[in-house]
């Protein structure tokens, strides 16, 4: 398994995401800049700027026509996937922290920091797919204040306007965006701040990661854990891998409490787990760095990782990672 | 006795690692099944919206 090297962010990543056919991969970082790159050879196709603050989160639409972005400048912005122009520019009292569009591509849903008393806030935008995508209302067509702590990841469920969030308690929540209730919750799901969450194919299920070292997968309808995968290091992003029963984990210990030689080393680790028996299957090294962001390909056919050293890493799996089935013939649900 | 040992050890793990598998598919099917059945009811909410439509005109 050759891992490409995509060097083009001068500073940490803080996501990577496939597109729906997974020939792009779209990686957004501190040094305010979007890349999208060719996810078999690694070469840029382009570059989104006009950001003045770290890009913290990006998503890309079905039809991978519009992109949206979320940054410390306070702004949210859609884009051309093509042209690489910013559409359009909502602006907030402070900084956005994740985005994420519907699976029909008809809205985004986002959310804000609390900062300088301003509240948390979700938010949700219908997205005009009319015309080039200039003419997006100004307003939300939802808003709301959390209660309790703040939200830091979100996606939309499977339900009608019913969104999964993650907290910086560890709590895993849902939420009705139309008003704002909170119709269940999970105040245990993490023991610490909630870094990652990302669903599966049909939204039935998530995967969340966080500083609790731990990850897990929920039902999205009732919030039960189904599977717990417990590391020894914080977690900063887990990934399912779809059409093979492993999950991947990815994250470290902060560069301060780090020695050097590990530093020099590359030894920061993307680990496989099983995704059912909930054991580790195997470990892959080269980031300098803690990983932000784990990405992996709709198809399954490779992943990319992105660090805290400003590298992304794509990996194709090799044909034996493939068909290998370490544990015997069950078939095994995606 | 330490190999007849071991092989119970696997036997039972992969006891285990089967009812691990069944229970993750069986979780699996009420899921999709679920899923489709809201779908399959949305689509019956938007059918029945558009024929009350078409009484009104």
């Amino acid at each position: 398994m050759r891992p490409i090297l995509l060097q083009g962010h001068e500073r940490s990543l803080t996501q990577i995401k496939f597109n729906a056919e997974g020939d792009l991969l779209f990686s957004c970082s501190k040094d305010n800049i979007i890349n999208v790159w060719y996810s078999h050879n690694g070469e840029r196709l382009g570059t989104y700027e006009g950001g003045n603050g770290s890009v913290w989160t990006i998503d890309v639409d079905s039809e991978s026509r519009f992109m949206v972005s979320g940054a410390a400048d306070n702004t949210m912005r859609l884009w051309s996937v093509q042209t690489g122009k910013c559409l359009y520019t909502w602006e907030f009292p402070t900084a956005v922290k994740r985005v994420a569009f519907k699976d029909d591509d008809s809205q985004v849903v986002c959310i804000t920091e609390q900062r300088m008393g301003h509240q948390c806030a979700i938010r949700v935008f219908n997205i005009n797919r009319e015309g080039d995508g200039t003419n997006q209302s100004k307003e939300p067509l939802y808003m709301f204040n959390p209660i309790g702590s703040k939200a830091t990841v979100c996606a939309f469920t499977p339900t009608p306007n019913v969104i999964i969030t993650g907290h910086e308690s560890g709590k895993v929540a849902l939420f009705n965006v139309k008003t704002g209730e909170e119709i269940d919750n999970n105040e245990r799901a993490h023991g610490d701040v909630v870094t990652d969450l990302q669903m599966s194919k049909d939204g039935t299920y998530c995967i969340t990661s966080s500083k609790d070292k731990s990850a897990r997968i929920h039902d999205t309808k009732n919030l039960m854990v189904i599977k717990t995968y417990t590391t020894e290091t914080p977690l900063n992003s887990a990934a399912l891998a779809p059409d093979r029963p492993y999950v991947l984990l990815g994250g470290g210990q902060e560069a301060m409490s780090v020695t050097t030689t590990s530093l020099r080393q590359g030894k920061f680790e993307t680990r496989f787990w099983h995704k059912v028996f909930e054991e580790e299957v195997g470990r892959v090294k080269g980031h300098f760095g803690p990983i932000n962001t784990i990405a992996v390909h709709p198809q399954g056919t490779c992943y990319a990782s992105g660090g805290e050293d400003g590298f992304v890493r794509v990996h194709h799996f090799d044909d034996s990672y493939l068909k290998a089935k370490p544990y015997g013939d069950l078939e095994i649900a995606d | 006795e330490d190999a007849a040992e071991e092989s119970n050890v696997s036997a039972e793990l992969i006891a285990l690692r089967k009812r691990l598998v069944d229970e993750w598919n069986a979780w699996r099917a009420l899921c999709k099944k679920e899923h489709a059945e809201e779908r399959g009811h949305k689509h019956e909410k938007v059918r029945e919206s558009e024929e009350e439509k078409e009484e009104i005109e």
